[in-house]
């Protein structure tokens, strides 16, 4: 099949998965179409990176779709997560049933919303078009936010709120960004014409210097947002804490990557005509700022899903400042640590998301004694919070530690330093949790008594595996994808 | 009147498009949305004098008249377009976002947050509209199609926050923190 084609499908499938998860009744059906569907996404994207990497850009109508190596690493991270938060959906929710905490009519409402939450983000992904682009990244929001008030009680409805309003707040002065960007490329271009990527990018040296730098701030201000940079932050804790497991392992290893997905696209647009120095300059104050806010929030916290929350905002603060301090290895390491936060943070929600089905409860202080109660989930507790903070051999050290000695290799040592003292802090602040949640004596109360089934512990695994295999090695052809996205983001 | 500026585009550069978007849009953001939100807001408890803001009514005006005044000086800044029509309804269409915007920031009812996003919104399509002329039709149906679900969403979540804390007062909504 041609490279058009399967963009086609790829977007397909999950929009029929939709359809007939919506309008099918029996749990077992609405599990199987949605195993079924993000495996076809798995492979389709798999096929499609393949034509990409061997040289063949696949792209479909006048490039509204259209894969580059940016965007193509996206793909692999919403295919990958997509495929492991879907499976893990299934165990998480026969465990929900079965305990009477969600009933089987609300399955359906559960997986179409899910299923038209990964077509948004695949959207983002395959987007050839800044409006197919913003379009995308707008309609996560959408899609996601009655997720987040699944359970539907009182502080779920609260989170969800505070997401919808702030994100697409910050959606729409994006948007705003965008326009002045088309208002740019006026200049250049004519009073109409083809809003997307190649056309923009072969002009961007000549696009006027005020306007395009107006843009990349409205953008970065914007997305920022919903990428959970501080100081735009303040909903991300609350979304990713009380929205279902699952979705909070997409929401935070997925999605905010589809946001800052938008923010270098246009930073790769605007910086070669209102100069790179400044750009990358707002982009590392945003990322300290970020990581500085995340740590201190992590130190005194006692909800394990908030701690993994603002985890995503110290992971996402290092992808920015990898972004923008520029050196060839920061940049390959903050497009590395895209894919590695993914993966890590994905298998530490699945984790949690087990502690919870068994304690009902997200405090740190009424979780104990895992490694004999749960030995499975504990192997995970431990192992995945040493990767989440950065611990060698897990891949994320590899990232990390590319971002911080490629800042110090450039000769910007106050970052370096500061960068490498923070995590370091938040190293400790997230390791000791899972550690006395897993080693103190189990709570003495018969009430955690609920057995977790096998399902949850698949997913869990693979990402486990991925995580530890890409610390020691990245296969060529993904260090291929992960050179040309830094690339890509280079200007 | 969104719809009436992109009929007057469409009059001045006479492409079919524009009609389109004019009719649609006028049909979406003048008849659909009112309808649909009336709809799930009518069952709610929300209270018609508006009670819940955080800026007093005085306040609130002269910050308005001062956003609008920023909003032409913006406009003027960025020298947007130089056509006729298009210099004064740009300087419109930047203090429409920010007195939306204000609105969502000042009030603290569900419903007049969800209202101050969307007079934002409605300032950024016409922004959109005298700035580029629209983006290409298909990109512009898409903007359009998630304004509308967005709005919906959004009344959906009002409605169930009538039903789970009597109230669309979001002021009421504070106990996620930390």
């Amino acid at each position: 099949m041609s490279g058009s084609a399967l963009l086609v499908v790829l977007l397909a499938i999950p929009l029929a998965g939709a359809v007939a998860t919506w309008f099918l009744k029996p749990p077992a059906v609405l599990h199987g179409i949605t195993a079924i569907s993000h495996a076809a996404v798995l492979v389709v994207a798999l096929v499609l990176l393949g034509m990409l990497l061997t040289g063949s850009a696949p792209h479909a109508f006048d490039n509204l779709l259209r894969l580059d190596p940016l965007g193509g690493l996206v793909l692999l991270i919403v295919a990958v997560v997509g495929f492991t938060s879907a499976i893990y959906s299934i165990g998480y929710l026969q465990h929900e049933v079965t305990h009477g905490a969600v009933k089987a009519n609300e399955l359906r409402r559960y997986y179409a919303l899910l299923h038209v939450f990964v077509l948004t983000m695949l959207m983002s992904a395959v987007s050839g078009n800044l409006g197919v682009l913003w379009t995308a990244i707008a309609g996560t929001t959408i899609a996601s936010a009655p997720l987040v008030d699944f359970y539907g009680s009182r502080d779920p409805l609260e989170a969800a709120w505070k997401y919808i309003v702030l994100t697409t707040a910050g959606s729409m002065i994006a948007l705003f960004g965008f326009l002045v960007l088309y208002q740019a490329g006026v200049h250049a271009l004519g009073e109409s014409y083809d809003f997307s990527f190649p056309v923009l990018a072969g002009v961007a040296s000549k696009l006027p210097a005020a306007t395009a730098f107006t843009a990349f701030l409205l953008v970065l201000v914007g997305f920022g947002a919903k990428a959970g940079l501080a100081p735009m932050h303040t909903w991300l804790p609350d979304a990713h804490s009380q929205a279902p497991s699952p979705i909070c392992a997409l929401l935070s290893g997925v999605e905010l990557n589809c946001a800052m997905l938008g923010i270098f696209r246009v930073f790769a647009l605007t910086a070669p005509a209102a100069g790179v120095g400044r750009l990358r300059l707002a982009l590392v104050l945003f990322g300290l700022f970020s990581l500085l806010v995340a740590v201190a929030f992590l130190i005194s916290q006692r909800d394990f899903k908030r701690l993994l929350a603002y985890s995503s905002i110290e992971h996402m603060g290092l992808i920015a400042l990898g972004v923008g301090i520029g050196a060839p290895l920061a940049v390959f390491g903050a497009m590395l640590q895209m894919l590695n936060h993914a993966l890590a943070k994905s298998l530490m929600f699945f984790t949690t998301g087990n502690l919870l089905l068994r304690f009902r409860t997200r405090a740190i202080a009424e979780v104990g004694g895992l490694v004999r109660t749960m030995p499975a989930t504990a192997v995970l507790a431990i192992v995945g919070g040493l990767a989440i903070a950065g611990a060698p051999p897990f891949s994320l050290f590899v990232s990390e530690f590319s971002i911080v000695a490629g800042a110090a290799r450039s000769n910007q040592v106050v970052a370096a330093s500061i960068t490498a003292l923070l995590l370091v802090i938040g190293f400790i602040a997230i390791v000791a949790p899972f550690n006395r949640m897993s080693f103190s004596t189990p709570p003495e109360d018969g009430a955690a008594t609920a057995r977790v089934n096998r399902i949850v512990l698949i997913p869990a695994y693979l990402s486990l595996l991925g995580v530890v295999v890409l610390g020691v090695w990245v296969p060529g052809p993904l260090h291929d994808l992960l050179a040309g996205a830094a690339q890509l983001v280079s200007p | 009147m969104l719809a009436a500026i992109a009929a007057a585009t469409f009059v001045q550069s006479s492409r079919l498009h524009l009609l389109l978007l004019a009719i649609s849009s006028f049909v979406i953001k003048g008849i659909v949305i009112p309808v649909v939100l009336r709809r799930q807001v009518r069952a709610t408890v929300f209270d018609k004098r508006e009670t819940h803001y955080y800026v007093g009514f005085p306040t609130a005006l002269l910050i308005g008249m001062g956003l609008s005044i920023a909003g032409f000086v913006s406009a003027n800044q960025l020298a947007i377009t130089k056509d006729l029509l298009g210099q004064p309804v740009s300087g419109v269409a930047i203090s429409v976002i920010l007195i939306g915007f204000f609105i969502a920031v000042a009030r603290s009812d569900a419903v007049m947050q969800l209202t101050g996003l969307l007079v934002a919104e409605n300032g950024l399509l016409l922004l959109g509209l005298v700035m580029s002329a629209g983006l290409g039709l298909l990109v512009d149906f898409a903007l359009l199609l998630d304004v509308l679900v967005g709005a919906v969403v959004m009344g959906f979540l009002i409605a169930r926050m009538n039903t789970t804390i009597m109230s669309t007062d979001t002021g009421e909504l504070t106990r996620l923190r930390g």
